[in-house]
């Protein structure tokens, strides 16, 4: 009904920033404890946020501060179409409309620095856009839909007969959540990455959207990896709290690597791997019951 | 020691390196390290001076990097402050009658805090740093705050 | 209805013999916009209409035969003149072959008494693109040729150009209403005549050459649909389209003629390994760019492909043509983003396109074909913009370099936002491409390689387009002063802006468009298919998917009322300040990114796109496309001879 849809929106429309906000604030807290340190208190994003909201908008080109908006309100969009569960690949091509917007935004400002930080989004985005095809299609080629509702008929997970892609999707959560060692193109962490990548020009109640639009990104990203296991939410939640965990870890224990690097074996490893996987499925002609 | 407001308990800094030795940066950075820790307080050294809300300077001002110094403190958005760290920032230091030093960081951008040493202990660096951050909260009241000299 | 068919026909070799009379600009522009009037007001008359067949028989055809024989003649005549003329001996051998083999057919060939018109859902499709983007581009030819010409130092040859291109507008019309395989064949040699006049326009020796490629090629396709018909006729008796659809699937001795008519669409758009020719051909006007290698030749050639596919569909045949589509798709998408001239990436862009189109009519089944008309529907009208969009882009700028082209907005604010919406149109959501490039997955995910060509390709569009709206988006402006000095004609302008309302008009109609010139084609073209696409309000459904088009049109309509409403926070009140560059700016008026540097010299920042040439390199991958796709071509006939 349409008033239990309106709920639903408002619902994930409030809840995921503070969702994302706190896990946010949870990753800065555990990876100062890995590092051996106090870290900031777990609310520290939150006051981040409001003190950008506070700041001045400095800009150098009148107009760059629309893309940002553009990637906010389709990173929105594609969380409100992952929530009711609509057709995966429609989803991620949302998402890279928003994506697109971003490194549009970052190139529109013509800093050098956010110019290459974008060429280098671009080139990571044409290295792990076709493994979340790949996913899409093998969940395709397991329940003959491309609809993430239809999951709900079967008894089984998607990760029993996708587990090759669940390997490759968790390392390309790397580069999305912009974690070590595929940081090229904007740090989380470290914060200065070619200064701060893409978003260089950025500043005060931009910044804020950017922030916001990132905890969003996080809840969509974590539902992505939900999917693997959806029709038990517990371990569903575990399977996104696991890839959390692993993104946190892996940030805190490798080095930054090239982009040339993750181009070459994301298309000659990763690629190959789910290939291999999605023809496993289709030569044994797999169904999920 | 909970800071209170909304600018003060998120301090971003971008730290400038005028003419230092870099003695004072490398103490600076130690304050990064999990020894000192800065990010316990929210300091997160950021790269670009257009999301800083404070600017940290070493080193004295000379007739190359005056328009630097100017043009970076331009290009913070307000309220932003400036910590000027270890005495060549304060007032050219050791090195203040040279020919090609004009002087401290304040001939070049209004100062907020001092940090004198040479160089000064990270600790110390850091407390400067919070202090700008509780004038920080002020200016964002009141956007005439100047601030009084306080002798510590 | 068969008057406005002939209307058609006719009325642009009429159009072109006015275009001979005088060379008076004014007298240009009035013809150009009757024709524009004419061509939009028949073919829309025509689509409402309906669909239908028309008989010709008896005297109308004898002088519509004799009208054929004698113009073929005139035709082998003026390529035996220009091919000898110009020493190209590999061109004479082929006319010759082609002249022997044609004057087989004609004489020593039994042949039908009547043929067909054939009106179907597909060929209104097809001559609404012809005759509204086609008489659109004629019109922008206005503000364009003479400012080419004068930058050439050309002496005016408009009168050929108009001349010819209406008579091409003419021989296109002819070739989608013929269901005659001759007459077909007849159109198809014209359209080749007039793509080589055009292309060789400039007269000088790249442009010569690129001519005589492009007719050496499809002249080769031209021989591969003679034979294609001589097998027809001498084993089967067949000699129309009709004649072949009522034997239903193709049984294994069929295999070679089919695909020879196949191999003739092959070189007509430009595949792999013919690509050359199209790439070649980009040193022609933009106009003739836009007009015959973007919209409507290369199209004829996926318009035959299409019309044959009941004959393929589901047999291996079918799967052997989707697997070479989707091959054509990614290596030229690969090709594509190695370019920095800006039409060389539309021209492989096209080349990667019309492969997707091929690789869904290939797969044959009713969700795919869908995706194979709606997306030459989508694509003709994005990327004739685009080609019309970069022939201004030369003339404002000089240049046609995607790196030139930074900070054009600063520049032409109004022509960068559109060159901006056709790049968009052709990559993000909701507009139309992007939605075909979902149908077409969703009908390939069957067929695991087909997908992941399919898959790869379509990472790879995304990359080439990004860079370039990129750069022509970038520039750090106080306020955007456009340069008094530049020449802005006033049909350039208007043919743009009617172009990117159309684009955006058929992206929000897509289901009225769908449902009244797509579906029914469908019905008659994938018969013993079960799965097909229906389009409700803006969401195109099939059974394992719907995308909401809807509601991505909805997100942007927030989107653009959300930026009205905070822009004054995000645009008015900003302060404009210079870009980081650790402090040493320095310039004068901030149009240049110039920083100090050593020895307090001043230095200009100047990054490119990247390009990746060493790895998508152009000569090695066009060397494994030759060698992947001749291998395909030859494995499916040596299978089909035995």
């Amino acid at each position: 009904m349409i008033q239990s849809d309106i709920i639903k929106i408002l619902l994930v429309v409030i809840l995921s920033p503070i969702l994302g906000c706190l896990l946010a604030g949870l990753d800065r807290k555990i990876t100062a404890h890995l590092q051996g340190r106090v870290g900031p208190p777990i609310l520290q994003p939150y006051y981040d946020f409001r003190k950008l909201l506070a700041k001045e908008n400095f800009v150098s080109n009148r107009f760059q501060n629309l893309y940002i908006l553009a990637y906010f309100i389709f990173i929105l969009a594609s969380l409100l179409m992952l929530v009711f569960e609509m057709d995966l690949l429609m989803i991620v091509f949302v998402f890279t409309f928003a994506n697109i917007a971003l490194i549009i935004g970052g190139m529109s400002t013509g800093s050098p620095y956010s110019k290459i930080g974008s060429q280098r989004e671009t080139m990571a985005m044409l290295a792990y856009e076709p493994i979340l095809v790949f996913y899409i299609v093998g969940m395709f080629m397991l329940t003959g839909s491309f609809t993430i509702s239809k999951l709900n008929s079967f008894k089984l997970p998607l990760i029993a007969y996708l587990p090759l892609i669940f390997v490759c999707m968790l390392y390309i959560m790397l580069v999305k959540f912009k974690k070590s060692p595929f940081d090229f193109a904007s740090s989380h962490h470290a914060h200065q990455e070619l200064v701060k990548g893409i978003m260089t020009e950025f500043s005060g109640p931009t910044m804020a959207i950017i922030e916001l639009s990132h905890w969003y990104e996080t809840v969509f990203l974590l539902g992505l990896m939900f999917i693997f296991w959806k029709q038990n939410i517990f371990i569903g939640v575990i399977i996104s709290i696991i890839t959390y965990l692993f993104v946190i870890i892996v940030d805190n224990i490798s080095a930054r690597l090239y982009w040339k690097w993750f181009l070459k074996y994301t298309w000659s490893v990763a690629v190959v791997v789910s290939i291999a996987n999605i023809l496993v499925l289709y030569i044994y002609k797999i169904k999920l019951s | 020691m909970c800071a209170k407001g909304v600018m003060s308990k998120s301090p971003w800094v971008v730290h400038v390196n005028c003419n230092s030795c870099n003695g004072c940066d490398i103490e600076f950075l130690a304050c990064l390290t999990p020894l000192y820790d800065a990010e316990r307080f929210g300091v997160i050294n950021i790269g670009s001076p257009k999301q800083a809300d404070i600017m940290v300077v070493t080193g004295s001002v000379n007739h190359k990097n005056i328009d630097v110094v100017r043009n970076i403190y331009d290009q913070m958005p307000g309220p932003k402050a400036v910590v000027a760290v270890g005495a060549c920032a304060c007032s050219g230091g050791i090195f203040h009658s040279c020919y090609n030093v004009i002087g401290g960081v304040d001939k070049a951008v209004p100062v907020d805090v001092y940090v004198p040493g040479c160089c000064p202990k990270p600790e110390s660096m850091l407390d400067g740093v919070l202090q700008a951050a509780a004038i920080l909260e002020k200016k964002r009241l009141d956007k005439n705050y100047k601030v009084e000299e306080v002798k510590v | 209805m068969n008057n406005l068919i002939l209307l058609l026909i006719v009325v642009p070799l009429i159009f072109a013999i006015l275009f001979t009379l005088s060379n008076n600009k004014t007298f240009y522009k009035i013809i150009s916009y009757a024709l524009c009037l004419f061509g939009t007001t028949v073919s829309i008359m025509l689509a409402y209409h309906g669909t239908g067949n028309i008989k010709i028989s008896g005297t109308a055809f004898s002088i519509v035969e004799g009208i054929i024989i004698i113009c073929e003649l005139l035709i082998i005549l003026f390529l035996f003149y220009v091919s000898i003329k110009n020493k190209r001996w590999g061109v004479l051998t082929l006319t010759a072959i082609s002249t022997v083999l044609s004057v087989y057919t004609t004489f020593f060939i039994g042949k039908s008494e009547t043929s067909i018109i054939n009106v179907d859902s597909l060929s209104i499709v097809m001559a609404l693109i012809v005759n509204i983007v086609g008489t659109l581009i004629v019109v922008f030819a206005n503000g364009y040729m003479t400012e080419y010409e004068h930058h050439r130092g050309m002496k005016s040859k408009q009168k050929l150009f108009y001349a010819v291109i209406c008579v091409f507008l003419a021989a296109m019309n002819g070739l989608i209403f013929s269901d005659s395989l001759s007459w077909m064949y007849f159109f198809w040699e014209i359209t080749t005549l007039a793509s080589f006049i055009l292309i060789a326009y400039n007269a000088d020796a790249e442009a010569l050459n690129s001519g005589f490629r492009a007719l050496f090629i499809n002249i080769i396709g031209g021989i591969s649909f003679i034979g294609g018909i001589i097998i027809f006729k001498t084993s089967m008796n067949i000699d129309s389209f009709s004649g072949i659809l009522a034997h239903g699937r193709v049984s294994s001795f069929a295999i070679i003629p089919v695909f020879l008519l196949c191999i003739a669409g092959f070189a007509k758009s430009a595949q792999v390994p013919f690509q050359s020719w199209l790439l070649g051909a980009m040193v022609a006007p933009t106009p003739v760019s836009a007009l015959l290698h973007s919209s409507t030749m290369v199209k004829a050639g996926v318009f035959l492909i299409i019309k044959l596919s009941p004959a393929f569909a589901g047999t291996s045949l079918g799967t052997a043509i989707a697997v070479y589509g989707a091959f054509t798709f990614v290596l030229c998408s690969a090709m594509a983003v190695s370019q920095s001239n800006a039409k060389r990436v539309l021209a492989y862009s096209t080349i990667a396109n019309l492969g997707l189109i091929i690789c869904s009519a290939g797969i044959g089944t009713g969700v795919a074909i869908a995706a194979a008309i709606t997306l030459l529907i989508f694509h003709a009208v994005s990327k004739a913009l685009l080609f019309l969009c970069t022939g201004q882009i030369e003339h404002t700028i000089g240049s046609r370099d995607i790196e030139d082209m930074f900070g054009l907005i600063h520049k032409a604010p109004a022509l960068t936002l559109i060159t901006a919406f056709g790049i968009i149109s052709m990559i993000l959501p909701p507009f139309g491409v992007l939605v075909t490039k979902w149908i077409s997955i969703e009908a390939s995910a069957t067929n695991p390689l087909v997908v992941i060509f399919l898959v790869l390709g379509s990472a790879l569009t995304t990359i080439y387009y990004i860079k370039w709206l990129g750069t022509m988006l970038s520039f750090p402006s106080v306020n955007l002063k456009p340069e008094k000095t530049i020449k802005r004609p006033f049909s350039v302008y208007l043919v743009l802006s009617i172009l990117s309302v159309i684009v955006l008009a058929i992206s929000i109609f897509i289901t009225p468009i769908y449902n009244n010139l797509v579906a029914p084609e469908i019905k008659s073209l994938a018969i013993k298919s079960k799965d097909s696409l229906s389009a409700v309000f803006g969401d195109v459904s099939s059974k394992s998917g719907t995308f909401n088009n809807s509601l991505v049109f909805i997100a942007l309509g927030i989107l653009i009322v959300l930026s009205l409403i905070v822009w004054k926070v995000l645009v008015s009140k900003t302060q404009v300040k210079s870009i980081y560059m650790c402090g040493e700016n320095n310039s004068p008026d901030n149009d240049k990114n110039m920083f100090r540097s050593g020895n307090d010299s001043l230095v200009e920042s100047n990054i490119s796109n990247y390009y990746l040439k060493d790895i998508f390199n152009e000569k090695a991958l066009s060397t494994l496309g030759y060698v992947v796709s001749i291998s395909i071509i030859l494995v499916v006939l040596i299978g089909g001879l035995l």
